[in-house]
């Protein structure tokens, strides 16, 4: 099979929508249906919804600094404090907005591949600027079930201490910094266009250097 | 949570263990699945689609649209400018922009099962 030939016998479905409704596991959809924490229509709002694009207009904290604490509220109003999980590797993930459309199904991915963190001792953390209850109702229609942290009052003051606020839109770069067990960050990424993801495989690379790495002497962030 | 689970639970046994990239059949048969997948490297449903793939070890052809623009092209004008990726092929099966759950079927519609 030579794909770049077989694309000439491409052919959309008839009806693109019932053929291509989702991106998640339909367990988790079927499960929010019924108990009506969400249905497939919400779920699928993001296919429809007005694109999110953008140049990065900030590049974030350098490696090899500690990782500014924070303390956000999850879905759940309970807080979370950073530097009550040293002692594991920890995955900040920044991203703009809840729903957000296209490409752009980060934290689902991450869901779907939670066992490459969960294997080498990384807790997720999700964090944009939303309510915790624009999170609680986004994790329940798209099965995500790490911790989304609320940066909403005061708005993206998190944002700011990592240096990925981006002012004009009153939403955070799309941005991933990993932690090693002592809260150093070991690998950032802030992605050049808002829509664009890191590359896993590199991602889990990265993850492996987390999990791995031996404790150096840290720098101290300077705002 | 299973993603990309299409074993059937009762199955006849095949002689060998399939290769990567290979699929078994209910019959213990094993044949290569012609997939290929077209997208860019930075999409989430473009991953998403790729590591199901690996996670059910089977292989695929990747076309990455960036790097080929032509045929993004070539989709853009067979969908009249309403391309969205990725474009997943299946053994014959067309998919644009598929949930897990879709993919999972047009396997099983190929006989991977």
């Amino acid at each position: 099979m030579d794909a770049l030939q077989l694309v000439d016998s491409f052919q959309p479905p008839a009806d693109e929508r019932s053929a291509t409704v989702g991106s998640l596991d339909e367990g988790t959809v079927d499960r929010g249906a019924r108990d009506g924490t969400g249905g497939s229509d919400v779920r699928d709002l993001y296919r429809t919804a007005p694109e999110m694009r953008g140049e990065r207009v900030s590049t974030g904290l350098p490696v090899g600094v500690v990782a500014p604490d924070l303390t956000l509220p999850d879905k759940d109003g309970e807080p979370v404090t950073l530097s009550q999980l040293r002692g594991r590797p920890v995955a900040l993930v920044f991203y703009p907005l809840d729903w957000s459309p296209g490409c752009s199904v980060q934290l689902e991915l991450y869901q779907q591949e939670h066992e490459e963190f969960a294997a080498r001792g990384v807790q997720l953390l999700g964090i944009s600027v939303d309510s915790i209850y624009s999170h609680g109702a986004w994790a329940a229609a798209r099965g995500i079930e790490f911790p989304l942290l609320s940066d909403f009052q005061p708005r993206g003051a998190v944002a700011r201490d990592y240096r990925v606020w981006r002012e004009h839109d009153g939403f955070s770069e799309r941005a991933l910094y990993l932690l090693d067990s002592q809260g150093v960050i070991r690998w950032a990424h802030v992605s050049p266009h808002l829509h664009h993801l890191p590359d896993f495989d590199e991602l889990v690379a990265a993850l492996d250097l987390v999990a791995e790495s031996a404790t150096t002497r840290p720098q101290e962030v300077t705002t | 949570m299973t993603y990309l689970s299409y074993a059937s639970p009762v199955r006849v046994a095949p002689v060998t263990a399939p290769q990567r990239g290979q699929s078994e059949y209910a019959d213990g048969a094993a044949r290569t699945l012609p997939i290929a997948v077209y997208g860019n490297r930075w999409c989430g449903l473009t991953q998403m689609i790729g590591r199901a793939l690996s996670r059910a070890g089977l292989d695929y052809e990747y076309v990455d649209l960036d790097e080929h623009p032509s045929v993004e092209q070539r989709l853009q004008m067979l969908t009249g400018g309403r391309l969205r990726t990725p474009v997943v092929y299946v053994d014959g099966q067309w998919l644009v922009a598929p949930s897990i759950g879709q993919l999972r079927t047009a396997l099983m519609r190929a006989g991977a099962a």
